[in-house]
């Protein structure tokens, strides 16, 4: 995958997230009644849609995120053979932190 | 007759660890450019103090420094623009110091190369053995023309935030230079240095942050260029590329009118024979 | 006639990660770069910090619910309202960033003329009035976590 083909799915997830996050704060905060009270938190675990939308919100938010810090790292003068090192890592931590954070709701639901 | 004061960078490898400052009380005179203070310096207080100047007139880029904290040309800039009454001239940031102001550019001539600074014709024999003139609009023109007046002076390569941290990020000069390059419609490369620019160290590091159109004294704007080659790339990778129209060279002449005989312009002395 | 001093290496001369920071007197686009990286740090230590939270409900009501206890402390209040803040700055100056990376609202290329105006120049008043916006809204959240808690 060339640079710019990350820079893409870059904007594409910025745009995203904009959109998804920017939702879940406005549901979050203008919602009747208290969304952080077990009941509320129980209901939206139980909803497909809420799973799916928080399904989006960490594929998109996790790759923007550690693309930024992978931006933020190459700058650091890295040689080319720290540089693939540097690609795997944040490969590996992605899809670790996807893993960890994609159980929690789809063991409520 | 008043007086300026300059805190100039010193250092000499054969003796100094580090870089550290000397302060000269010059006479100042209406129109002094800082330039004009550091050889006042030179030829009567310290003729050890060394700096890069050519043209004195902004056109060279020799004499790039960083003066309160802005990367400038010397001979360009007049000391009253800078309204203090203490002058503080360092050697440019990010490129290495050879001595004094002197910082060694030859990153930025390697960089520079690497993106293929020339035309690449799709015809190379018209390059080669060129038969007339390629033919470009004036508005074809326009397009580039503003990143050709580059002068390669280092200050944009100074300014930028990336060039701090990282040595092997292309830098706004080269990137800029690369895009006057693809966009000239008599250029066939544009694929090439897409190529070498599209790396983990090349254009996609540069974050908009225009410190390097600001410090441009040649109205070059890399930024602008950047972002344009930004574009072009993702565009090409997308396929809305409009493919390039290979250039044209001017027609031969309809027309070939005689040669005009040379006069004989020769002096002729009086009395001699012809 | 012999040397009288080796070649020496040229002293490095970068400014490191100072010169994200800071570097000189420019003008505020190299510093919106600055408070764009710091926010994209804050909201990545928010996210790492929201899904361990989250991660609570795993062990139950109980669980949860002293997570939220232990949240409803007043600095992380106001750490909750920095990352709104911060979510705000980034996304919007974010927007401001992805439309001028692929040369929109920059304008076109034009043959220098002195005074030389760049197109970060050009289109300051834009960036002004997104920073007007960001701070606008910034102040509206502000005053609506005052008043609702």
């Amino acid at each position: 995958m060339r640079e710019n083909h990350l820079k893409i799915l870059q904007y594409v997830t910025g745009i995203g997230i904009f959109f998804l996050v920017g939702l879940h704060l406005l549901l979050m905060h203008l919602a009747k009644g208290d969304p952080e009270d077990w009941t509320s938190v129980a209901q939206r675990a139980a909803s497909a849609s809420w799973l799916a939308a928080y399904i989006l919100i960490l594929i998109f938010g996790i790759y923007h995120g550690l693309h930024g810090v992978r931006g933020l790292i190459l700058e650091f003068s890295l040689p080319d053979r720290a540089v693939k090192v540097l690609n795997y890592s944040m490969l590996f931590v992605g899809i670790a932190v996807f893993g960890y954070a994609v159980y929690i709701p789809v063991h409520a639901f | 007759m008043e007086k300026i004061t300059f805190k100039v960078q010193r250092y000499d490898p054969d003796k100094d660890k580090k870089p550290h400052i000397q302060v000269f009380t010059i006479p100042f005179k209406h129109g002094m450019t800082v330039l004009d203070g550091l050889i006042y310096i030179k030829e009567n207080m310290d003729n050890t103090l060394s700096f890069r100047s050519s043209c004195r007139m902004g056109i060279c880029g020799s004499c790039g420094m960083l003066i309160n904290n802005l990367p400038m040309l010397a001979c360009h800039t007049p000391i009253e623009e800078l309204k203090k009454d203490t002058i503080t001239v360092k050697s440019l940031p990010n490129f290495p110091i050879v001595r004094d102001l002197v910082a060694d550019l030859s990153l930025l001539f390697a960089k520079h190369k690497s993106i293929k600074p020339y035309i690449i014709a799709p015809d190379m024999a018209e390059i080669e053995k060129p038969t007339a003139e390629f033919l470009q609009a004036q508005m074809q023109l326009e397009e580039f023309v503003q990143f050709a007046y580059c002068v390669k002076c280092g200050l944009c390569m100074a300014a930028c935030p990336t060039m701090a941290t990282d040595r092997h990020f292309l830098g706004p000069q080269p990137l800029a230079q690369a895009y006057r390059y693809s966009a000239d419609r008599r250029d066939g490369g544009a694929k090439e240095r897409f190529h070498e620019t599209d790396t983990p160290h090349g254009i996609w590091l540069c974050h908009l942050a225009g410190a390097c159109s600001e410090a441009c004294p040649k109205g070059v704007d890399p930024a602008l260029a950047m972002q344009l080659l930004k574009r072009a790339i993702i565009s090409d990778s997308l396929r809305l590329r409009k493919k390039p129209v290979p250039p044209s060279v001017a027609p031969p002449q309809a027309e070939k009118k005689p040669r005009v005989a040379v006069p004989d312009f020769t002096i002729k002395q009086p009395g001699a024979k012809s | 006639m012999e040397a009288t001093s080796k070649q020496k290496v040229p002293l490095p001369n970068r400014l490191g990660i100072v010169g994200w920071a800071w570097a000189g007197r420019y003008k505020i686009e190299r510093y919106l770069y600055t408070l764009h990286r710091l926010t994209g740090f804050g909201l990545l230590a928010y996210v790492a910090l929201h899904l361990v939270a989250n991660g609570s409900r795993l062990w139950g009501e109980g669980s949860w619910e002293s997570t939220l206890n232990f949240l409803s402390n007043p600095g992380f209040k106001v750490g909750e309202y920095l990352v709104m803040a911060a979510f705000i700055y980034h996304a919007l100056n974010g927007g401001r960033l992805m439309l001028q990376h692929l040369g929109f609202t920059l304008g076109k290329p034009k043959p220098p003329i002195y005074p030389y105006v760049d197109s970060m120049r050009r289109r300051r008043p834009l960036t002004l009035v997104l920073l007007a916006l960001i701070m606008g809204l910034a102040i509206y959240v502000l005053v609506a976590f005052v008043i609702y808690g």
